[in-house]
């Protein structure tokens, strides 16, 4: 989780916005990937699991993008997706192979905290006051987000306890 | 008068015999005479056995030679290491050092009278004239222009150029030498005329050049821009020359880490759009095998020349053999079709590199050119070669509708595909070495495996179609017949004239396509044949066994094969022709019958 | 070092349809979007770039990138990288692979390559273990480290790859993580960027068969920024100091970076056919080489 070139005290409403909408599309082309790497590994339960994040991600991606192109309509973009590593993105490390939809939950509601960090911690250093309301109203929303996947968890029957891997078949050699 | 001539001389490597050699060479071509000269040493970097064969004739030369007219031993121990190299007969006149201390009648040649026996003080002689012992080799060239009249002015031109550039002083030295060798020779004369006839052709332009230098030039000429080796004898001056040449004609060349990174880099430049090429011998070639295989998998067009030498393992470095006929084929695991082509002679490996590249480049594929330490380093005077009747063939590149959805393993009519290079837009690709489909991406599947291998096996289809790749000389509906490729088809086309200027009725295939093994042009060739011989020097009688895995052979197709550095002689050929003909007449009651 | 916003490139333009048949969990997923960015920053046109591996895992990398690739064999991928780069200099070419194949089958390249200094990237994602026949000792596991083929435990001394690059005097030699993408990224476009040969290390974790302690969790333990220790990466010797750490710490960034970057061998390549191609007969006539007279 980390940004790049950045300049945050700079950070004008619009941007803020674009930035919001990159950090979202980040995080649905992630678990876009998570699903395809579930597919590709017969884990079809986490595949659908990540599916309904990566639209999630999307609708509120597209919620923000509506609002800034109803207050900045097509003026440029001063921000990159190159400017942002992992934000709202599960880590690649979160996925396993046969992992069950605890995991993939646990590995969402992790990467909601970690998006839920990354507005607090960049707070202090912003000077515009609507891109301060924004970050707070987007700080306030991963907490919704974590309270959705929690509920999601909170519907699952509890885990074994038992490891997957002492029933799966072994690797292939390749 | 002679019109040809076989000197063959062996000394020490301190006894510069090869020098000498060059130099007669040389001379002799810059009179207008044909001529082929072949060295052979033993395996010491300095001061090791060495020897040299040259011909020079008034006709094109086919080969070097049988039997030797003039045998020149500056020490015995030396030359008899050479045996069936340096062949001495009762036509043989021999001259030696007679420091050697060895009686006239007593020579150390096992079961032959030569012609005549003569021993000259040669480092005496060397020592009293230029100061220095180390002069022996023009003494033996002043001895050489007095007996048979070769080389007279044009060697010591050769040398003072050569010499030039050291000092006058040495110059000097060397004309005395010289001179007192033509002395010798007039003072002591032979008894039968072995002088050669004025060449027909004085002043006539020609070419003087060895196989490998010849290769190299040959592959610049085809549009070759890389080349990666590592070096080996004994291919390693086909590297050196492009190290001289290669970069006027924007290309470039590495002597890599090792072979197999040769040979890599050389596929790496061929993936990016240039034509690119290797040279090695035997263990070069074992390690090459997986980066032919790659290249077939790939489908990249690359020329890998194999100068063969006597193998197992190191072998004989230096010395020739056809024994890696089966490695060129068949080396590199799964089921590929590797196209072998073989020259026969420094002048046809000129076209021959030429073939490989078109046929590497137009079917997508490695090809092998299976030289020989013979043809590799044997020096051969040429008529010129006009380059411009020769075709260059380039890879079919996409074209703009091809890119508009590019699969670069796309099944075609012929198996051929477009192909792109980095650089190119629209063409990106991943070639790789595990199977893929049409757009190159990795597969596991059968089913796909199954028709690639089809589309890369059949694609060779055409090629085993060309009779272009083949010599036919001879009646070709003669019962007897020859095959023979590498340098031993030069013994054989001198067997086929001698044995039908006895009357035998026999002809002669040299295919220059080794692999895949055109079956058709075999099966015609072998409708008229009842007897005949593979002659190679293979001790496994490696092509034998090719075509007998690929064809049905005449039942009276034998083997005439042996190891590497045991040459062949057209006269034992036609001995061998002779003795198959009496079989055939025995068995047929001395009619000949065409065979059921 | 700010991104620029006007880029032709963006990473996904370097992304093929291509799934990679990876592990999930795996490190190389995170090296290969890092390699994207990198591209992106750099901004290339992919049919520019060829992008070279030999056998692995982590060799599957070209074919998940719109590059040219070229999927080769086991520890070839830089022998024929450099064939592409002196064959055709324009070109940006990157190798890449695991462990095994440059340290092992492949170890006796890197040093000529370096010499030669030949621009070309290699990235090499070092998990200490052979994953894609199942688990066998590789040339960077840690003595004493039990696997199928040392079940008793490993009595070999480990490659040290950064040593092993600086001592033969790479030009840009560095270490990356999927610990932290942004650093890796930023690591492969300046090593893509030096003009010679550069080398980066990339500790990519083993989800299937890397020890416990060398996956993410472990790694981001051990590792320490460089710059943040004040490394000077001008300083070959101090480089070599901090590299003999390697398997006990996770050093993040540049070791070193020669400040006078030595001529490459393709640009040497090109002085000399400019110069030599100036009186060259044409190639139809290169057989007057011999004739005598």
């Amino acid at each position: 989780m980390t940004t790049r070139g950045i300049d945050f005290k700079a950070l004008s409403l619009k941007d803020a916005l674009d930035l919001a909408v990159l950090i979202e599309q980040e995080a649905k082309e992630r678990y876009e990937e998570f699903a395809a790497q579930m597919d590709q590994h017969r884990t079809p339960d986490a595949a659908r699991f990540f599916r309904y994040m990566a639209l999630n991600e999307a609708k509120h991606g597209e919620a923000l993008a509506a609002r800034r192109a109803e207050l900045f309509g097509a003026a440029p973009s001063a921000v990159t997706r190159a400017m942002i590593f992992d934000i709202e993105a599960p880590d690649y490390d979160a996925a396993r192979a046969f992992m069950s939809p605890r995991q993939a939950m646990t590995a969402a509601l992790a990467s909601e905290v970690k998006a839920h960090t990354f507005f607090v911690e960049a707070l202090p250093a912003l000077k515009d006051a609507d891109v301060k309301a924004l970050f707070e109203e987007l700080r306030d929303e991963e907490v919704e987000h974590q309270d959705l996947v929690k509920a999601e968890l909170a519907k699952l029957p509890p885990d074994s306890g038992l490891s997957d891997e002492d029933f799966v078949d072994g690797p292939t050699a390749q | 008068m002679r019109k040809d001539l076989v000197f063959g001389m062996a000394g020490s490597g301190g006894d510069g015999i090869v020098s000498a050699g060059d130099s007669l060479l040389q001379a002799a071509s810059a009179e207008g005479y044909h001529g082929v000269m072949t060295k052979s040493f033993g395996s010491q970097i300095r001061g090791g056995e060495s020897s040299c064969r040259v011909r020079i004739s008034t006709e094109p030369v086919l080969n070097p030679g049988g039997n030797l007219d003039v045998a020149v031993a500056l020490n015995w121990e030396d030359f008899l290491k050479f045996g069936a190299e340096l062949p001495v007969a009762g036509s043989t006149v021999v001259i030696y050092e007679a420091a050697t201390g060895v009686p006239e009648n007593q020579i150390p040649l096992v079961g032959v009278t030569p012609l005549q026996v003569i021993a000259v003080p040669i480092a005496e002689m060397a020592k009293s004239t230029a100061g220095t012992e180390r002069a022996k080799n023009t003494v033996v060239l002043g001895l050489i222009a007095g007996w048979f009249g070769i080389g007279g002015e044009a060697v010591m031109k050769g040398i003072s150029k050569k010499l030039a550039k050291k000092s006058q002083e040495l110059v000097d030295a060397n004309q005395k030498a010289f001179d007192a060798g033509v002395v010798f020779a007039k003072t002591h004369p032979l008894k039968a005329d072995m002088t050669v006839e004025p060449s027909k052709t004085k002043g006539a332009v020609k070419l003087l050049t060895d196989g490998n230098d010849m290769c190299a030039a040959a592959a610049i000429f085809a549009g070759c821009q890389f080349f990666g080796g590592y070096p080996i004898t004994p291919s390693t001056e086909i590297m050196q020359f492009f190290t001289s040449h290669v970069w006027k004609y924007g290309g470039a060349v590495l002597q890599a880490e090792d072979e197999i990174a040769g040979i890599g880099a050389a596929v790496g430049a061929s993936f990016a759009g240039r034509k690119a090429m290797t040279a090695t011998s035997g263990p070069g070639l074992s390690l090459k095998s997986e980066m032919m295989g790659l290249a077939s998998i790939a489908e990249l067009p690359l020329v890998i020349v194999d100068v063969q030498r006597g193998g197992p393992s190191t072998g004989l470095p230096t010395k020739t053999e056809q024994s890696d006929f089966f490695a060129a084929a068949f080396s590199a695991h799964g089921d590929v079709i590797r196209p072998v082509l073989a020259p026969t002679s420094v002048a046809d490996i000129f076209r021959i590199t030429v073939e490989a590249f078109n046929i590497a480049e137009y079917y997508q594929t490695p090809v092998i050119v299976l030289s020989d330490q013979e043809i590799a380093s044997r020096k051969e005077t040429l008529d010129p070669i006009d380059t411009s009747q020769f075709k260059i063939v380039n890879r079919l590149l996409p074209t703009g509708s091809d890119l508009q959805d590019y699969k670069r393993f796309k099944q075609t009519e012929n198996h051929i595909s477009p192909i792109s290079h980095p650089g190119m837009l629209g063409g990106t690709y991943l070639a790789s070495g595990i199977e893929h489909v049409e757009s190159g991406a990795p597969t596991n599947s059968g089913s796909v495996h199954a028709r690639m291998n089809d589309k890369r096996i059949r694609k060779f289809d055409p090629l085993k179609e060309r009779k272009d790749l083949f010599e036919i000389t001879g009646n070709p509906d003669a019962p007897l017949a020859l095959i023979a490729w590498g340098s031993v088809a030069g013994v054989c086309r001198e067997a086929l004239q001698m044995a039908r200027e006895q009357g035998l009725d026999v002809k002669l295939m040299v295919p220059y396509l080794l692999y895949p093994v055109a079956e058709q042009t075999y099966r015609d060739f072998f409708a008229s044949v009842q007897k005949g011989l593979v002659v190679e020097q293979s001790h496994l009688a490696q092509t034998f066994k090719v075509l007998r895995m690929h064809l049905d052979l005449p039942k009276g197709l034998q083997s005439l094969a042996r190891s590497g550095a045991n040459p062949f002689l057209p006269g034992e050929i036609v001995a061998a022709l002779h003795h198959l003909l009496s079989e055939l007449q025995r068995s047929h009651e001395g009619k000949l019958q065409p065979q059921e | 070092m700010s991104a620029n916003a006007t880029c032709e490139f963006q990473a996904k333009d370097y992304k093929s349809d291509l799934k990679p048949i990876w592990c999930p969990g795996c490190g190389d997923y995170s090296v290969v979007q890092g390699i994207y960015r990198a591209l992106a920053a750099i901004g290339r046109p992919p049919h520019e770039v060829a992008f070279i591996s030999g056998i692995g895992c982590s060799s599957r990398i070209p074919g998940y990138t719109t590059a040219y690739g070229f999927n080769t064999v086991h520890g070839r991928a830089l022998p024929i990288a450099q064939g592409i780069k002196l064959a055709n200099p324009d070109l940006m070419v990157l190798a890449a692979g695991g462990d095994g194949d440059g340290f092992s089958i492949g170890g006796g390249h890197i040093a000529h390559l370096i010499r030669r200094n030949i621009d070309i990237t290699y990235l090499v994602m070092d998990n200490q273990i052979y994953g894609l026949t199942k688990g066998q000792l590789s040339p960077t596991s840690q003595k004493g480290r039990t696997t199928c083929t040392s079940p008793y435990g490993s009595l070999e001394n480990p490659v040290n790859p950064l040593l092993y690059v600086l001592a033969y005097g790479a030009g840009f030699v560095a270490q990356a993580s999927p610990t932290d993408l942004a650093g890796m990224a930023a690591i492969i476009e300046e090593a893509i960027r030096f003009p010679g040969f550069a080398f980066v290390n990339i500790q990519s974790p083993c989800v299937t068969y890397g020890e416990e302690a060398q996956q993410i969790k472990g790694l981001k333990a051990i590792s320490e920024n460089l710059s943040s220790l004040g490394h000077n990466p001008a300083d070959r010797l101090a480089a070599m100091d901090l590299a003999q750490h390697y398997g006990e710490k996770l050093h993040l960034g540049v070791f070193y970076r020669n400040p006078e970057p030595a001529p490459t061998y393709d640009a040497l390549i090109r002085e000399r056919q400019a110069a030599l191609s100036k009186d060259a007969p044409p190639k139809e006539r290169i057989l007057d080489l011999f004739i005598k007279k």
